[in-house]
């Protein structure tokens, strides 16, 4: 294998990994709204507050999935 | 106006629909070239008194401002004055809705002595990262810009001047997708296919050497035979090592390295006499990658010569380098140093309005010293503010590349389905739509929310419990 798909191979894998942590912040908000939901439902009146506080929520554990996906890319467009 | 449309939207929409299929079907669609950081305008093209040179990125956010500061304009302007029973109507209307939609918004969250403050930074930040998002749905950013050799710049010190060296992100994305875009008529051959050739003809030539020298060894038996027994024969075998190269040599027995070195020349020629052809066809070769890249493996580093940065189109030596585009404008918050810039912003603005309403005695939100030696608990105090300290730093972190991340992986995201869908991408241009929308609301409630936080102290409430208690 000559090291020019090496490096190919080597970076398309470790992309693909660092993407996993990206799961992570997806069970984060799904939990977010789930239970954001969960609680318009019971309790409409204090929907805005809820909202407000969900998306607070959502935001931080999107920043997360976020770091993962600037890592992977990262090693796609700037390692050379 | 109305009644003319009615019924005729839908034939617009088929034919907006098969105008796509055919541009579609006559120009094929270009690869996308995904760069991280700003991409530098070409040499010339420096900022007014400056000698820094734009990059695209710094263009979309004076857009931006630009934008924004006629759009102040324009509301300031039409404010009804005092006593004007006319009611304001369009898009003032909507500016004055989303306002008072947000101002109450804001107040839920962080009402109190510095709301002034607070929905000022909210309102700020809200309006220029909605319209730095909202960029990349305008048509022609990040595509209509200056064609330029995809090549990397490289200051040499010595010469006090630009070098040129090509970039390995071609190749990569080439190999990916398979498909050329530096010139649509030509057989592409992967990177990796010529320099797995470039190797083959380095074997083949070291192959050749190696016969001529053994032929020269045995030519040299030969004629020591020869000599030893008086006869001069017919010679001339006429075997053909490879590329019959070791004839030219032969009987000069004094010359062995000399025939080494021509028979692997001639084999390396050959191979770069290949590429040379398919580069006079106008296609991409690995000659440019031997030619310009120093730490370039395969090849014949003796090819080395310079291209200019940015060769005329028309010339020889502009086929032997890829050649992308370099937009004029890109969507601003694809480039980190926006989005620090206002991350720092808001991170300043924390600690000013944290000052100002605690004084002095907002740092004993930091450093807490003061519950040391009080309590048996008071170090988790010392350590719950130092804590606090490295989230504040971690704020400028997360918020830049929470906006960058989203906004970059979105650009991509349209880049990406413009060229498997080039025809109807239209679902992701909703959904970056609303992406916008929402990081920009994110990254002002976050501001609003940490700046309402740093104005209350939690610290002097435990204390007047405490004394309360006693």
């Amino acid at each position: 294998m000559d090291p020019q798909s090496t490096i190919i191979l080597g970076k398309a894998i470790g992309a693909g990994l660092a993407m996993i942590g990206a799961a992570g912040g997806g069970i984060g908000i799904g939990l977010a709204v789930g239970g954001a939901v969960q609680a318009m439902g019971r309790n409409p009146d204090h929907t805005p507050t809820i909202q407000t506080n969900m998306i607070l929520g959502v935001a931080f554990a999107e920043a997360v999935a976020i770091y993962a996906l600037v890592v992977s890319l990262i090693i796609l467009f700037v390692l050379s | 106006m109305n009644s003319f449309w009615n019924g005729k939207r839908r034939f617009v929409a088929l034919l907006m629909f098969l105008s796509g299929v055919f541009v579609a079907l006559r120009v094929p669609p270009v690869i996308p070239f995904i760069q991280l950081p700003g991409e530098k305008f070409p040499e010339g093209y420096n900022i007014p008194f400056l000698d820094i040179r734009w990059t695209n990125t710094m263009v979309g956010s004076l857009i931006v401002w630009i934008a924004l500061l006629l759009f102040v304009v324009y509301v300031t302007r039409r404010r009804p004055k005092d006593g004007n029973e006319v009611p304001p109507g369009g898009f003032y209307n909507m500016f004055e809705m989303l306002f008072e939609g947000l101002m109450g918004f804001v107040g839920g969250i962080a009402g109190g002595r510095h709301f002034r403050l607070i929905f000022n930074m909210f309102m700020t930040i809200f309006l220029v990262v909605l319209l730095a998002n909202w960029m990349e749905l305008v048509p022609g950013v990040d595509t209509i810009g200056f064609i330029h050799p995809h090549v990397k710049e490289k200051y040499d010190v010595e010469k006090d001047e630009y070098k040129v060296i090509t970039t390995d992100g071609y190749e990569i994305y080439q190999g990916f997708l398979g498909i050329s875009y530096v010139n649509g008529q030509c057989d592409w051959i992967s990177p990796a296919d010529e320099a797995a050739a470039d190797e083959a003809a380095q074997v083949a030539a070291a192959a050749a050497a190696k016969a001529a020298e053994m032929e020269l060894s045995q030519d040299a038996a030969y004629a020591r035979y020869k000599a030893d027994h008086g006869e001069h024969g017919e010679g001339e075998g006429g075997e053909g090592s490879g590329d019959g190269h070791g004839d030219d040599s032969h009987g000069e027995t004094a010359a062995d390295s000399d025939a080494a070195t021509a028979a692997r020349e001639e084999v390396i020629a050959a191979r770069l006499a290949e590429k040379q052809a398919r580069a006079d066809r106008g296609c991409y070769t690995g000659v440019n990658l031997a030619a310009l890249d120093e730490d370039y493996e395969g090849g014949d580093k003796a090819e080395k010569k310079a291209i200019p940065l940015h060769p005329d189109p028309s010339s020889d030596e502009a086929k032997l380098v890829p050649w992308v585009v370099l937009p004029f404008v890109r969507v601003p918050s694809t480039d980190l140093n926006m989005t620090l810039s206002i991350a720092l912003i808001a991170f300043v603005m924390i600690q000013y309005i944290g000052f100002k309403a605690l004084g002095i005695g907002y740092l004993t939100k930091f450093f807490n010293f003061s519950t040391l030696f009080k309590s048996p608990l008071g170090g988790i105090d010392v350590a719950v503010g130092l804590l606090e300290l490295i989230g504040d730093f971690a704020k400028i972190l997360s918020f830049s590349f929470r906006l960058l991340g989203n906004i970059f992986a979105g650009s991509i995201l349209l880049f990406v389905m413009s060229f498997l869908v080039p025809i109807l991408p239209w679902p992701f241009f909703i959904l970056e739509f609303f992406v916008g929308v929402i990081q920009a609301l994110v990254f002002a409630l976050l501001t609003a929310i940490f700046m309402n936080l740093a104005t209350v102290s939690h610290h002097h409430d435990d204390d007047h419990d405490h004394a309360e208690a006693h």
